[in-house]
């Protein structure tokens, strides 16, 4: 009995060393976690402590060349609650009831919601409420500013600018592109609150200001996009076709002036519901549709002609050879190439490059390009920038469709001669036809030429013409503009003469491919012209697609193009040379 | 009559006691205010249970021993009584899906605070005048608690079933049953575990839970993420007293289970080293006054009770600094909850009762020997 009785106090004194190692152990595992992981701990803890209020950042503008606001940032109020924050619902409701004009009850119900932390009372309200709520002062509810994208004309350059989602993002257009430019950073406000979201009463704020996004100017002057706005608008009432498009750009830099696209969309009034709309219409199909050119294409059949007998290719022929074939068809490997009129009563014969351009003889470029060869046609597609993107500033840049070089024939190469048996997109076309009469440069377009900090007015980044490569010489091109001058003043593109200024261009008339068939009766019809011809600056490119009566380029297209040069003219106030 | 008592531990216990009262206050007023309406919800409870624990406290000092030794058999049917009445619908009081208390209006106990006290009276006095070394006389002991744990385990509360285990492991080595026979008794409590966890796969989550808490940030896991938060923000010394930033209702049951975690991230490490330090004092002084004691019924009642202190502090410690899966024990003296700290003080009663008839009758001597 003793002897167990010392047993147990043996026992005891064991489980006390037992007990005083257990404790030391664990206290051990304290000090651990309170000093050598406290900092992490810490860290992670410090992210529940804190909600975080979003302050959106304000959108950048988009301005024209001349500075003029085309989109902008405008500030909406909305209104939100915090239901574990307010404290007397009844009279919070009231209030905002006759404040906002709204029903009592179906506030009292927002204001006294369970489960979560913040509600939406009002997505937007006046400026007028938010100074009357603010006065005031009911706890737990507030007042968040947010800018909403606004486009200042609308219905106008939709295509270019492009828009934004619900939730500010650029989704086309410019807004896409230069989206990091022009989204900004958000900022927050950071409250201390509890587990569910209610604010401490002395709890501090932490307030993170957003950065504006950044001004971003495009090379579109706003009054000749206006113009073309409105003359394809003429356009469109007059020869009612399905869409008509056309392009403006300075042939010196590869600046896009003006580029629209009929019908187009509101860009303040989206037809978000209607998606296949939406797209149709707000896709900038100067760059991302292609098209087979037709005639205008043989601006560059004739560069590549003329440029090769200077360099003295005997395959070229010179500015004042007569073409001594003057039959209106030529058979290629057993298939018939026609003119676009018959050859009868001596209609183009005995005709110089010039005549064939005046006279948009099919027969001829179809010789020219045989003669030059696959290999040199090649070279100059190349080198006009066919069969390959622009690089302008745009998603969703199309490079267009040329037949491989190895796989091309003697067919397809006489139809390529006068634009057949080839699509590009219209930006393609008038970069092209760019380098013809320029001087012999092929330059890169771009939509945007600066971009700057609104706040200072400091240029973050600018945009400088750029020269992709040389296609044809200074001669050559002085050569194709004289002739293109000699296209409006006598032949297929009178319709855009302007007395005294030199006006030049081309017409072309192309068949519509739908579905991989020539499709009757459907024409894409069109004239790229250009002026002074001595010394190019502005190129018009003028698309009507598919219209009803009348088909030719020379009737539907340039026309209207010689409108847009007129009101250029009136517009630059630009001295007649003559 | 100039009564000879053990000082320190009583000071020992009054100071965990009003630290106790300071931290309910700090770690419960923001959620009484946001719950109740009244920051003073909790405190005001648990400084009512103070008084009642210290008039307890005061009234078993001096009662005599042989009189409280009288009371085993009461305490062993009214802990059963009491434990069955858990299950009886209109007094049992379901709370977090478990049925620990009864309730008459507003006052609730929980009834399986008091069958751990009852249960070391019993063993006291059973061992004492039983021959613990032959197994059959260790088989009362071994009833009883088997029953008690099975009762707590129903409704269902897994921590204070693994603490009354232990408890009973504890008292039969005391006890001085021999160390064969203890094949016997834990073999079949560590089969229990696993057909445990079968019965309740949450407890199996729960285990994963504390291996790797961000596992599950939101489910399991987080109880002890709050409460390593909340001790990691504390340091060395602390973010200062009523400046907790996880007692916003981050820290679930800052109050009661996880109130180590408030002290850590209030007063820091060195706050909870002198936390510490108490209860070790606590401890000390009890194992001194049952190895000084003369007889075995108040040495095997005097181990009982530094048990229960020491086995509920360890295990609430282990849990809020992660180091065991959590599980929900009040921390002696300290935690929230009226009957814990009731019967807390009044074990100390009967340990400073116990410590007076030590220093009457042997005197203080070198006590380790």
């Amino acid at each position: 009995m003793e002897n167990n009785y010392y047993l147990s106090k043996k026992r005891l004194l064991t489980l006390l060393v037992a007990a005083i190692f257990l404790f030391f152990g664990i206290f051990l595992r304290l000090a651990y976690i309170q000093v050598v992981w406290g900092k992490q701990l810490q860290q992670k803890a410090s992210n529940q402590w804190q909600r975080d209020l979003p302050i959106k950042a304000y959108r950048g503008d988009i301005l024209d060349t001349n500075g003029s606001l085309l989109a902008t940032t405008e500030t909406s109020y909305g209104l939100y609650a915090r239901p574990q924050s307010v404290v007397d619902a009844d009279v919070c409701a009231q209030t905002l009831a006759n404040i906002l004009q709204k029903d009592y009850q179906k506030l009292h119900d927002k204001l006294t919601t369970r489960g979560v932390s913040e509600v939406t009372l009002a997505t937007t309200i006046t400026v007028e409420q938010a100074e009357q709520i603010r006065e005031c002062n009911l706890q737990g509810v507030y007042i968040a500013s947010k800018g909403v994208r606004s486009y200042v004309y609308g219905d106008f350059l939709s295509q270019v600018l492009g828009f934004v989602s619900s939730d500010g993002v650029g989704q086309t257009g410019i807004e896409s592109y230069y989206n990091k430019y022009l989204q900004g950073i958000d900022g927050k406000l950071l409250t201390e609150t509890d587990l569910v979201g209610q604010e401490l009463k002395d709890g501090s704020m932490n307030y993170i200001s957003a950065v504006n996004g950044l001004s971003v100017t495009l090379t579109i002057d706003a009054t000749i996009q206006a113009i073309v706005e409105n003359v394809l608008q003429l356009a469109m009432h007059q020869q009612n076709p399905q869409g008509a498009r056309c392009i403006v750009l300075d042939v010196t830099t590869g600046e896009v002036l003006a580029m629209a696209s009929k019908p187009s969309v509101d860009l303040n009034n989206l037809p978000r519901d209607d998606l296949e709309t939406l797209m149709k219409y707000s896709k900038n199909t100067l760059l991302t549709d292609i098209y087979e050119p037709g005639s205008t294409f043989k601006v560059l059949t004739a560069a590549a002609c003329l440029e090769e007998y200077v360099k003295g290719n005997p395959n070229a022929f010179s500015a004042t050879h007569v073409f001594g074939n003057s039959a209106g068809t030529r058979i290629i490997d057993g298939s018939k190439i026609k003119c676009w009129t018959k050859h009868a009563n001596g209609k183009h014969s005995n005709q110089t490059l010039a005549d064939a351009l005046n006279n948009s003889c099919n027969p001829i470029f179809t010789d020219i390009a045989l003669s030059l060869g696959k290999d040199v046609m090649y070279d100059y597609l190349n080198k006009f920038g066919y069969g390959k993107p622009t690089g302008i500033d745009f998603q969703g840049e199309q490079g267009g469709l040329l037949v491989s070089q190895t796989a091309v024939t003697r067919g397809d190469l006489a139809r390529i001669g006068f634009g057949q048996t080839i699509a590009v997109t219209p930006l393609q076309l008038c970069m092209a036809t760019s380098a013809a009469v320029n001087g012999g440069l092929l330059m890169q377009p771009y939509l945007v030429k600066e971009i700057s900090d609104p706040t200072t007015g400091q240029v973050v980044q600018r945009f400088y013409p750029t020269v992709v490569n040389r296609a044809v010489s200074e001669q050559t091109s002085a050569t194709i503009a004289k002739m293109l001058e000699g296209v409006v003043k006598n032949g297929g593109g009178k319709n855009a003469y302007i007395e005294g200024y030199q006006v030049g261009g081309k017409t072309g008339t192309a068949q519509k491919f739908v579905n991989g068939a020539l499709a009757q009766g459907k024409y894409v019809s069109s004239f790229v012209g250009f002026f002074p011809a001595s010394s190019p600056k502005y190129l018009c490119l003028f698309i009507v697609d598919e219209p009803q009566g009348q088909s030719y380029g020379s009737i539907v297209a340039a026309p209207y193009a010689g409108l847009i040069f007129r009101e250029i003219i009136n517009y630059k106030q630009i001295e007649p040379l003559e | 009559m100039k009564v000879k008592f053990d000082y320190i531990l009583f000071v020992a216990v009054l100071f965990l006691v009003a630290i106790g009262l300071v931290f309910v206050y700090s770690a419960s007023m923001y959620s009484a205010q946001a719950t109740y309406g009244n920051k003073y919800f909790f405190i005001g409870k648990q400084l009512v249970g103070a008084l009642v624990g210290l008039v307890v406290m005061v009234a078993l000092i001096f009662v005599k021993l042989d009189i409280v030794k009288k009371f085993w058999i009461v305490g062993i049917v009214a802990s059963i009584l009491l434990l069955g009445l858990v299950f009886v619908p209109g007094i049992g009081v379901e709370n977090y899906g478990a049925r620990r208390w009864i309730g008459f209006g507003s006052f609730t106990i929980q009834p399986s605070e008091i069958a751990k006290f009852a249960y070391v009276l019993f063993c006291a006095t059973y061992m004492a005048k039983t021959d613990m070394s032959k197994l059959k006389n260790c088989i009362w002991p071994v009833l009883v608690g088997v029953v008690f744990c099975l009762l707590i385990i129903a409704e269902p509360n897994m921590s204070i079933t693994m603490c009354m285990a232990m408890l009973m492991v504890l008292m039969l080595f005391i006890g001085g049953m021999k160390s064969k026979y203890f094949l016997l008794l834990l073999v079949p409590l560590a089969l229990a575990v696993p057909l445990l966890i079968i019965a309740e796969p949450y407890r199996l989550q729960r285990l994963l839970a504390f291996v790797d808490p961000w596992a599950s940030p939101k489910g399991e896991g987080y109880q002890l993420i709050q409460s390593l938060y909340a001790l990691g923000g504390g340091g060395w010394f602390g973010v200062g007293l009523f400046n907790s930033r996880q007692k916003y209702r981050f820290l679930p049951f800052a109050e009661s289970d996880f109130i180590l975690s408030v002290i850590g991230e209030e007063i820091g490490l060195v706050g909870c080293l002198f936390v510490f330090v108490l209860y070790l004092v606590v401890i000390l002084r009890g194992v001194r006054i049952a190895i000084n004691c003369k007889d075995k019924f108040s040495c095997f009642l005097a181990s009982g009770i530094c048990a229960v202190i020491a086995v509920q502090t360890a295990l609430n410690f282990a849990v809020v600094t992660g180091s065991i899966p959590p599980t929900g024990l009040p921390l002696p003296f300290i935690s929230y909850g009226g009957t814990s700290l009731v019967v807390f003080m009044g074990a100390v009663g009967i340990l400073l009762n116990i410590s007076r008839q030590v220093l009457q009758d042997v005197g203080v001597k070198n006590w380790i020997t």
